[in-house]
């Protein structure tokens, strides 16, 4: 029983146990050493490049005034895409765009390849997903060719020849005939390959037993797939729709590409390349370009708060189970 | 090397871990962390360690306050439940590992990692990895491993839990017969009291992140100071009932229905007068009556058999008094069945009891 | 999976494979075209044909580049280090800001790891003007502006200064799949480490980092891939021309005043697929194990 009875509390040991300068010093080097790179690129290429967007598309710089003839021009870039007649529709196509695309292929045909892919033999299943894969790994150049090539006229078009024309359907070129849709599928048969990977890898780690007593249970498959295989992969659904959200948001190069906007198909980012970079006028519009992918920014950063709050981060991430550095 | 824990605390929000916990560990002692699932033994080990850091109190080895000292410096060996051996190293490399960071010359080390793997049984295994052994062997392994950097401390998290039964027995023994031999202080953190009461030289019990008692296996087991302890150590457990302690000319008697037994005066003194205490005592304390009741010592009880439970060498029998229940260890061969009367003997001199309000001892306390 | 034979099982066996054979035919069909034309003088759809519009015309023109131009063979070298220094670039910035926000706890942990995510939102082509005032500044620093070896350095006009940016953009993909990695391991193995005398450096490397190898090659591939066929950033800085990549020289082939040939392009869109394809091949393992990572969790 010696022990139980409490000591008088040491006040001199009481507060080295407090914390101390140095100990605190050595306590934030740790992560420093770990975050240090990271942090550095994150701050050189995206917070002081965000800056002086932010900065130029307050002036109206462009390539007539110069890196020195330019001027303040406060909010006026951001007024003009306010009363722009372009504004409007180019949004909806923007919102058109990423929707269909992200809920289609890049979530949508991604799921389902990869549930297709995960209950067949593992060899076919490789072969599915390789095919998959391809549109990623073509140079866009050459995978934007094959869909004007698809979409030709005859008599060079894949479709007109192999397909519709043997239905009789009359032949033309249908890239501006149906521009959404070349645009949508060109790009989501390259977003569909990210999901792809990152879900079937997921649905192949869930645990057998789980699997097994799902069928033991007497699930279908679709049940299996509904009560199992979904909620055992949140956490790359919600990576995978941020993600791509984000991505096609920000993406343009397949639309530059294949359309470079006309039939109706400039999307927001296309619009600020164009801008800023690359129009037939040769006047590129610094100021109003840095406006309009500003705007964009602070879209993306509220549509991936959004999701955040949506599929709770906060208890997606954990607490280290170690305390010493 | 001598090991003291002053008031320590792990908090983490509103969540305690460990709470006050004072311990002092002697030069080459051995220390059992007892206590049901979520008590803080972890918590209270991986302070030590120094994976956790107090929320308050000081952890001292020898005299040197060890709180802010890094785990590296801490020349402790740990054994986890999970093992935690490094897949993709060999059990050679898993041996060395440790002995390699405290750049030990590269003879030396091979030659401490082959001693310790003759001893520990594993030298034939020296060149496979930890995914081609069996849970004893890969124990085994951990075990070397802590050993191999010659730590000051021990420190074991439910080592043998993952094991079954037979091989539990023999790592129990062998354990504490390195550590005897070594003489390397431990604490070693179990929630099966049989290992604690075994092995260990004191024992700690903790709950909910307290320590509710910290002395000899005997001690615990015969003087528990508090209800808790007196119920979690000790298999089958101690029966417990609601009495009344009265005091009648110079005699002590508890009771309640169906229940009327004396009670030894050193025994009983402090429960005395109290409308409501809890009466304990352990199965092996009560013992069936045979032959007609009559003309006994008054303090054997009448009852009815409840359940019967072989356990093999003893039957576990479940005896109601009154509106109470208390188990009862007798021999198979009086062949006892459900709705057979009984008389029971309480051996009153090993009773114990607790004030229910404040779940401490009335005897130790 | 299903033990019930009969017409029911034999469907659900192989409906599967119909709908995907359904659902990857404009990919074959893509890919078929492209190996066709690469051969051929023309194409009316999938069938090859000649000047004349006569099925036949098979040739092998297209490929002439391989043996008659020496530039490609350079293109295809600095497209290789910028590749390679990508992917090891991105494989340990990741890990090591991965690690962290998956393993030790600081202030600010959970808003660094959030604010990644979000960086993905930052446009990276309309930042392309921005960034290039960072690379001028970078240039100017002594020695690391462009005093390097190999890729020059990591300023303005160097293969390192390409690398950076492409590491950046890179860096919200693999600090997340790192972290996930991480997020399995086994704390009482750290533990174990650490008790044994590492320091938090010493276990990440030589503890933790051999047992997610799978996230390591999942990560490296994808940064390959990217590193391997990015245009527009080498593109944008790099105006050396001894320094261009192979999708730069793609792109020459459709800006050259001359009549674009479209067959030859997709050869050489076709020779530049083949690396990334046997790099695939020799990996898709790892590809699919990306949430499969480590050992068992928890605890
Ligand atoms: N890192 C942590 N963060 C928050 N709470 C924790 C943490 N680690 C432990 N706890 C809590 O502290 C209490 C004690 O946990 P501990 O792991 O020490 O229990 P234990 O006695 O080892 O139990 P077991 O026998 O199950 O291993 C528990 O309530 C637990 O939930
Ligand atoms: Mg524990």
């Amino acid at each position: 029983m010696a022990m139980t009875q409490r000591p008088v509390r040491d006040p001199v040991t009481a507060q080295r146990a407090q914390g101390s300068f140095g100990d605190s010093f050595r306590s934030a080097l740790g992560p420093l050493l770990f975050m240090g790179p990271a942090g550095f690129l994150v701050v050189a290429f995206f917070f002081i490049p965000v800056v002086i967007i932010i900065a130029f598309s307050l002036t109206d710089m462009s390539s007539s005034t110069g890196f020195q003839n330019w001027a303040w021009v406060q909010l006026e870039n951001y007024r003009k895409i306010l009363v722009h007649p372009s504004s409007g529709p180019i949004l909806w196509n923007t919102i058109k765009y990423v929707v269909l695309t992200l809920s289609l292929f890049n979530v949508g045909m991604g799921l389902v390849i990869a549930l297709l892919s995960t209950h067949v033999p593992r060899r076919t299943g490789f072969l599915f997903r390789a095919l998959w894969l391809l549109p990623r790994l073509t140079p866009s150049v050459v995978y934007v060719m094959v869909w004007k090539y698809i979409a030709a006229d005859a008599p060079y078009g894949i479709l007109n020849q192999h397909l519709l024309g043997p239905l009789g359907v009359k032949a033309t070129n249908w890239l501006p005939a149906q521009p959404w849709a070349f645009v949508i599928a060109s790009n989501g048969f390259i977003g569909a390959s990210f999901g792809m990977i990152i879900f079937t890898s997921a649905i192949e780690s869930i645990p057998r037993d789980y699997m097994i007593a799902a069928l033991v249970d007497g699930c279908s498959l679709w049940q299996r797939i509904r009560y199992v295989i979904l909620p055992m992969i949140r956490w790359p659904l919600l990576f995978v729709t941020t993600y791509q959200t984000l991505s096609l948001f920000t993406s343009f190069e397949q639309i530059l590409l294949l359309t470079d906007g006309q039939f109706g198909t400039e999307v927001w980012s296309l619009w600020a390349y164009h801008r800023a970079l690359n129009n037939y006028w040769g006047n590129f519009q610094w100021g109003f370009g840095s406006a309009l992918a500003a705007v964009l920014v602070v879209i993306g950063i509220l549509m991936a708060i959004v999701y955040m709050r949506y599929f709770r981060f906060n208890e997606l991430v954990q607490e280290p189970r170690i305390e010493a550095l | 090397m001598k090991l003291k824990l002053e008031n320590l605390t792990k908090r983490w929000g509103a969540v305690y871990g460990a709470r006050d916990v004072n311990i002092e560990v002697k030069d080459g002692e051995f220390v059992a962390l007892l206590g049901p699932s979520g008590c803080g033994k972890t918590t209270t080990l991986l302070m030590v360690a120094g994976i956790y850091k107090p929320t308050a109190g000081v952890i001292r080895f020898g005299e040197r306050v060890m709180n802010r000292v890094p785990p590296k410096n801490r020349n402790v060996g740990m054994v986890f439940q999970s093992y935690a051996l490094y897949p993709h190293m060999t059990v050679f490399e898993n041996l060395v590992f440790p002995m390699k960071l405290k750049r030990v010359p590269a003879k030396e080390r091979r030659e401490r990692a082959q001693q310790v793997a003759e001893m520990m049984g594993i030298g034939h295994l020296m060149d496979r990895k930890p995914g081609q052994l069996s849970g004893g062997q890969q124990q085994r392994v951990a075990l070397g491993r802590a050993l191999t950097k010659q730590p000051e401390l021990l420190l074991f998290d439910e080592p043998l839990s993952n094991l079954d039964a037979r091989l539990r027995l023999s790592m129990r023994a062998e354990i504490k017969r390195l550590q005897v031999n070594l003489g390397i202080t431990s604490i070693y953190v179990t929630h099966d009291q049989v290992e604690a009461m075994t092995m260990a030289d004191r024992i700690a019990v903790m709950r909910d992140g307290l320590l509710e008692a910290y002395c000899p296996p005997d001690e615990l087991y015969d003087r528990p100071a508090t209800l808790f302890v007196a119920g979690f150590v000790g298999n089958p457990p101690m029966n417990f009932l609601d009495v009344e302690v009265t005091q009648a000319n110079g005699e002590l008697r508890a009771r309640c229905l169906g229940l009327d037994v004396a009670v030894p005066a050193e025994r009983g003194a402090r429960a005395a007068g109290k409308p409501k205490v809890t009466l304990g005592i352990r199965p092996e304390d009560l013992s069936i009556v045979l032959g007609e009741p009559g003309g006994e010592a008054d303090t054997v009880v009448a009852g009815e058999v409840y359940v019967v439970e072989p356990l093999g060498r003893d039957d576990l029998i479940d005896v109601q008094i009154g509106q109470s229940h208390v188990n009862v260890l007798v021999n198979p061969g009086l062949g006892l069945r459900l709705g057979d009367p009984v008389r029971l003997k309480f051996n009153m001199e090993k009773a114990q009891f607790f004030d229910p309000e404040t779940e401490q001892s009335l005897l130790w306390r | 999976m299903d033990d019930r034979m009969g017409v029911g099982s034999r469907w659900r066996a192989v409906l599967p494979l119909l709908v995907m054979a359904v659902l990857t035919v404009p990919i074959l069909m893509g890919y078929v075209w492209i190996i066709i034309s690469t051969f051929s003088q023309r194409t009316y759809g999938l069938v090859p044909v000649d000047s004349a519009g006569r099925v036949g015309g098979l040739t092998l023109e297209n490929w002439a580049f391989l043996w008659e131009d020496p530039n490609i063979w350079k293109v295809t070298l600095n497209s290789f280090t910028l590749a390679v220094g990508l992917t090891i670039g991105v494989v340990l910035v990741s890990a090591l800001a991965g690690y962290a926000l998956s393993r030790i706890s600081f202030p600010g942990r959970k808003a660094f790891l959030g604010t990644t995510l979000i960086l993905h939102a930052f446009p990276s082509v309309t930042l392309l003007i921005s960034i290039y005032f960072v690379l001028r500044w970078i240039t100017r620093v002594p020695i690391l502006g462009r005093g390097i070896p190999v890729i020059g350095g990591f300023g303005y006009d160097t293969v390192g200064g390409v690398i950076l940016v492409m590491l950046a953009l890179q860096l919200p993909l693999g600090v997340w799949l790192m972290k996930g990695f991480f997020d399995n391991i086994s704390w009482d193995m750290e533990r174990a480490a650490l008790i044994d005398g590492c320091t938090r450096l010493r276990v990440w490397w030589q503890i933790i980092m051999p047992q997610i190898k799978p996230g390591i090659a999942a990560l490296a591939i994808f940064s390959f891939i990217s590193g391997w066929n990015e245009f527009l950033i080498p593109y944008t800085y790099i105006t050396d021309q001894e320094k261009s990549t192979i999708a730069a020289y793609l792109r020459s082939l459709m800006s050259d005043t001359a009549p674009v040939n479209y067959s030859q392009i997709a050869a050489v869109g076709l020779f530049q697929l083949i690396p990334v394809m046997i790099f695939f091949i020799f990996t898709q393992e790892y590809l699919l194990s990306i949430f499969a990572g480590g050992s068992k969790g928890g605890t």
